[in-house]
This record gives structure tokens, sequence and C-alpha cells, in this order.
């Protein structure tokens, strides 16, 4: 099939679900994104210097432009959106093609968000179907589950929000685990010399700033860390438990009993976890459909369900479709309010390799 | 300049006197006609090299386009430059001078810091309930933003610094440095410490050489006298 037939058929599934059209800026303030994103995403930005002095680039994702979009707009209520477009991304992957086409769906500012998370899913495998590619693939995700999982175990505050902050970068999370691990986190001879000025500077004005903190808000902070546990013998158990619950992989009809029986096994109270995932609605779609604790990791602004659809190609898995909820992006972006958001989009540039 | 062999050395002080006499101990005897001032000295033994003094890290950017063929600058200077630059360069030997560390330094009075996991977790404090970004001032943003990003920490803000970074935190323009520190005195000084964990590159004198020059049999054979 010709691209430009495909992209049709699929632009006809979204709107006849009633999504509209709306077309996102390309060019985006770089610092406001980055204000929000971290000063690595300037890595994989295209950025340049415009003639006054401002700092712009092409959009690096279409989610992100969309959402600012969707504030610029001040637009109220439900937004049911679909855009097509071009996205513009570095990556450390000199295979990867800067350029990626999509096209994609959001629902943002809905309070349903069981319906709005299956409906964003089937409309996408709907959406596939028109492609008439067989063998499709999918893999589904809660990262809810691991925060609640965090928030249940038996571990420093601090240990929690860090574990709970780098959940989607691996690579440091696994380096995290290992210091979980061995609890190489205070140094005995510094402590025991801060702690002598600990006690002179509770003397000092407390609202007296150093290097843009105050005095008070150091001295809670050395308070806190101090009061953690200090020889932390729990670390070993609590690693396996996250390393347990991270290799939780079943089809998704099957979720509640696995959680059942690894909350079970290591003693953890029930309540505690609970997935939010469409499972009814999307079980029936009369695809297989995989979940695993262990994806959704590589985008950071996703809070619960995530999903992929993917089909293989030369014994090669090439994505077809990815998206998830982001409830807490459009606030990142300056929002006042909680906006809640779900969407997905179509990777043309796959697309067209595969059919 | 095809046939000239051109030797970049560091204009000024401690690192000019120690690779004058890295040369001499190789019986390489240079002169000025111009004296003290004059940025040009000749090798006596041989017509057809040159010395050029320049700044160490000119002395870099000159390797990298070819018109020096050798050069003696830190380390730290070369791992900050661009790829494209660090491609086009060899370190040839390490030499035992000009030891120095880029580290993380904050203020001494944040007591509750002493690792860089304790500024990943200032870092979101700043985002979250101030709404800014942990300022981070250098000479060093290359370095630095990759021992960073590598440790986990993302939200901040490199501000470009050319000197006296040390004083960046006490007058507002930053929270925290990155800076290159032999003994520690200055920072000592300037009531800043070093974080436990927050040593980004231990940086030396080293010669250096163009890759293009290697390619040449005669510099190749010029610059293997000089190792």
């Amino acid at each position: 099939m010709k691209s430009k037939n495909y992209s049709e058929e699929i632009l006809k599934v979204f709107k006849k679900k009633g999504f509209v059209f709306l077309e996102p800026d390309v060019l985006l303030d770089s610092n406001y994104i980055i204000q929000r994103s971290g000063e690595s995403f300037r890595k994989l930005i295209l950025a340049f210097e415009d003639d006054n002095g401002k700092n712009m680039c092409l959009r690096p994702d279409l989610t992100i432009a969309t959402c600012v979009k969707y504030l610029e707009k001040n637009s109220k209520g439900t937004s049911k959106i679909y855009y097509i477009g071009q996205a513009y991304r570095r990556s450390n992957n000199s295979n990867k093609s800067i350029i990626n086409n999509q096209l994609g769906l959001e629902i943002i500012g809905s309070k349903k968000k069981l319906s709005d998370d299956s409906e964003i899913i089937n409309t996408m495998l709907n959406a596939i179907k028109k492609t008439k590619i067989k063998k499709i693939n999918i893999n589904i995700g809660d990262v809810s589950l691991f925060k609640q999982l965090i928030e249940s175990l038996n571990i420093p505050e601090r240990w929690k929000l860090r574990l709970i902050r780098h959940f989607w970068r691996p690579d440091y999370f696994e380096d995290l685990l290992n210091r979980l691990e061995t609890n190489s986190d205070i140094d005995p001879v510094s402590f025991s010399y801060d702690k002598k000025k600990f006690y002179e500077m509770k003397k000092f004005e407390q609202k007296q700033q150093i290097a843009g903190r105050t005095i008070s808000e150091i001295l809670s902070r050395f308070d806190k860390k101090i009061r953690d546990p200090r020889s932390f013998t729990e670390g070993k158990k609590t690693t396996k438990i996250i390393r347990e619950f991270l290799k939780i992989n079943c089809p998704i009809d099957q979720i509640d009993e696995c959680l059942k029986k690894f909350l079970k096994k290591y003693n953890i109270n029930k309540s505690g976890i609970k997935n939010e995932l469409p499972i009814k609605n999307i079980s029936n779609s009369g695809y297989k459909i995989i979940f695993s604790t262990n994806f959704g990791r590589n985008i950071e602004y996703y809070t619960g369900m995530v999903f992929e659809i993917s089909t293989i190609k030369k014994k090669q898995k090439k994505e077809l479709a990815r998206g998830g909820r982001y409830d807490n992006l459009l606030k990142n972006l300056g929002s006042k309010k909680n906006i809640s958001a779900v969407g997905a989009a179509i990777n043309l540039n796959n697309l067209s390799e595969v059919l | 300049m095809k046939n000239i062999f051109t030797i970049g050395l560091p204009s000024k002080g401690r690192l000019k006197e120690n690779a004058i006499s890295i040369l001499k101990k190789k019986n390489f005897k240079l002169s000025s006609r111009g004296g003290e001032r004059d940025y040009f000295a000749e090798l006596d033994n041989f017509p057809n090299a040159k010395v050029i003094y320049l700044h160490a890290r000119e002395i870099i950017e000159r390797l990298g386009d070819g018109t020096l063929d050798l050069g003696i600058s830190g380390l730290d200077l070369l791992k900050e430059s661009s790829k494209n630059l660090q491609q086009r360069i060899v370190v040839r030997k390490k030499l035992d001078f000009g030891k120095a560390n880029l580290v993380v330094a904050v203020p001494n009075d944040w007591i509750d810091v002493q690792t860089v996991a304790d500024l990943e977790e200032i870092s979101f404090y700043f985002r979250d309930k101030k709404n800014l970004r942990l300022r981070v001032a250098t000479k060093y943003p290359n370095l630095t933003n990759s021992f960073f990003t590598s440790k986990g920490v993302t939200y901040y803000k490199i501000i470009s610094s050319l000197g006296a970074t040390e004083t960046y935190p006490f007058t507002g323009s930053s929270e925290i440095i990155t800076d290159i520190v032999s003994t520690g005195a200055t920072l000592k000084a300037n009531n800043l410490r070093i974080l436990k964990d927050g040593s980004i590159l231990q940086s030396y004198a080293c010669i250096l050489t163009s890759k293009k020059s290697i390619s040449n049999l005669k510099k190749r054979k010029m610059i293997n006298m000089f190792l």
C-alpha cells in the first residue's frame, strides 16, 4: 500500500472516533523545554538562536508540542486531538533517523481514565488493522505499579523518591540498586565534622541564604538524612523485591493473579498495589497482549498505562505505535491545574519500512 | 608550513617553564631573537623546526587543524574540546607536571551535601519547590555535562564562566561550581568543598600530536625525538 493511502485510511479511523485535527507548532522555545525536561535533553534537540537572541528548537516530540499548543489555546474540558507531522530529535544511535514522521492521538483533560486508556489502545489497533499487517505483538505496562510498590516498602523516604525519579533510566537505576544493597551513602568521617557544624549553624539566622538555600533548608535536610537508618540491613531484601518485581511478565488477563502471587511471596500489603489497566476492554481485542512490569521505562513523562504495538520484520522487532498515560506533563509544562492526558503515535518511518 | 615542523608551547606561567625544561632535557636548545616577548623561537640544531608560544587552549585548536605538529597542553583542555577536534589529536606522553583535578564543589555550609546523589536530590528540590534549576558555573561545560548526566543529575543549568568561578555561589550567579584544582587551597579560601565522589577528571600536562603529522615520515621521526 502507498504511504499516502494508508495514512488516509488511518486518519479516517481517527476522525470517525471523534478526534479533531490540531497543528502543533514546529518551533518551540528551547529554554522552556529544557527548563522542564532537564539539561540532558539538550543533547537530543535541534536548537538555534534566532536574531532576537531567543533560543528555539524544532519540536523534539509531538506530544510535548501538542500539549504546549493545548495550553496556549487555553483549552478547557476534554480535547480529543489527532495530529500528523514530523518530530525532530537526535539520537545516540546513528542508524536512527533524526526526522520521525508520526500520526498521533491525544485525549487531554478527561477524567475517565480507564475508558480513555482503552479508547486510545483500541483506536490505534483499529488503525494498524487498516494496514493489513499480520503478526502483531502488543506489550503493555503500568509504570504507576512500580511507584506503588516502592511506597509500600520499608525504606527511607529519600530512597523512595530517588528510585521513583530514576525508574525511567535503567542504567542509572541499576547503579542505585547496587548502592541500596550496600548502603554506601553516608561518609562517617565527614559526617562527624558536619554534625559539629550542624549545632553551630543552628544558632545562625535561619532565613539567611547560602548559595540559593536557606540555612533552615540545609539543616532540616541534614537532620532528615541522619534520621534515616544508617546501617541499613533491609537493603538487600528490598533490592531483591524490586529486582523480582521487575521480572513479572505475563499475558494481560493474568496480571491480577501474578501480582497477587508476588505480593504474597514477599509479604507486601495487598491493598498497596493495584493495576489501573483497562484489562477487560482490551483483552478481547483478539490479539495476544503481554504485560510486563519492566515495560515503558524509556520515556520519562509516562505516569500510568504504557503500551507498544510492534511487528517482526526480518527477525527484528519494528515498533509501529506506542503511547501511554502522562498525567503530569501538562503541569510540568506550566499548567496551574492538574490535567490528565493519554495518547499514542504511529511511527510512520517504521510502518513504511514494513509495508 | 608543510616542511617546517611546528611546536606549540604554553605561553604563560609554570606550564611554560615546565614545557621548556622538558625540551631542554631532550637537548633541544631554544632561542628567541626578540627576547622574552617574542612569540616565536627556534631550535638551534633544527633549522626546519619552529616553536610558537600559544594559549594552552589554542594549542589544542591548532593541533586539530594541523598548523601545529606537536604541542604541550593539558589533558583537561583536550577532553573538553569538541569530539571532532579530539579525533584529530593523539596523546603521546603523560608529563609529570600540570597535575590538577576537575571537581564538583559546593558551599562549605551545605553540610547536608556530601555526594553527587545529594546534589541530584537538591536539584529536584529546586525544580519542585522553587521552580528553578540548580545552576552550575564552570569553565568546562562539556565535561561537566557528561559527568552529571552519568551520575543521574539532569535538572541543572550550566553557567559559563571564564575565571574566578569560586566566587559564583556567593554572588548569586550560580549555586555550585565545577573547577580545576591542584591543591584545593583556592576552594578552601573561598568557602567551598569538594564532593566525596565529585572528581570529574584527573588532568596533567601531556605531549600531543596532530594525527595528520604522524602520517608524514619525516615528521614522525621528529615527533619521536620528543618522547
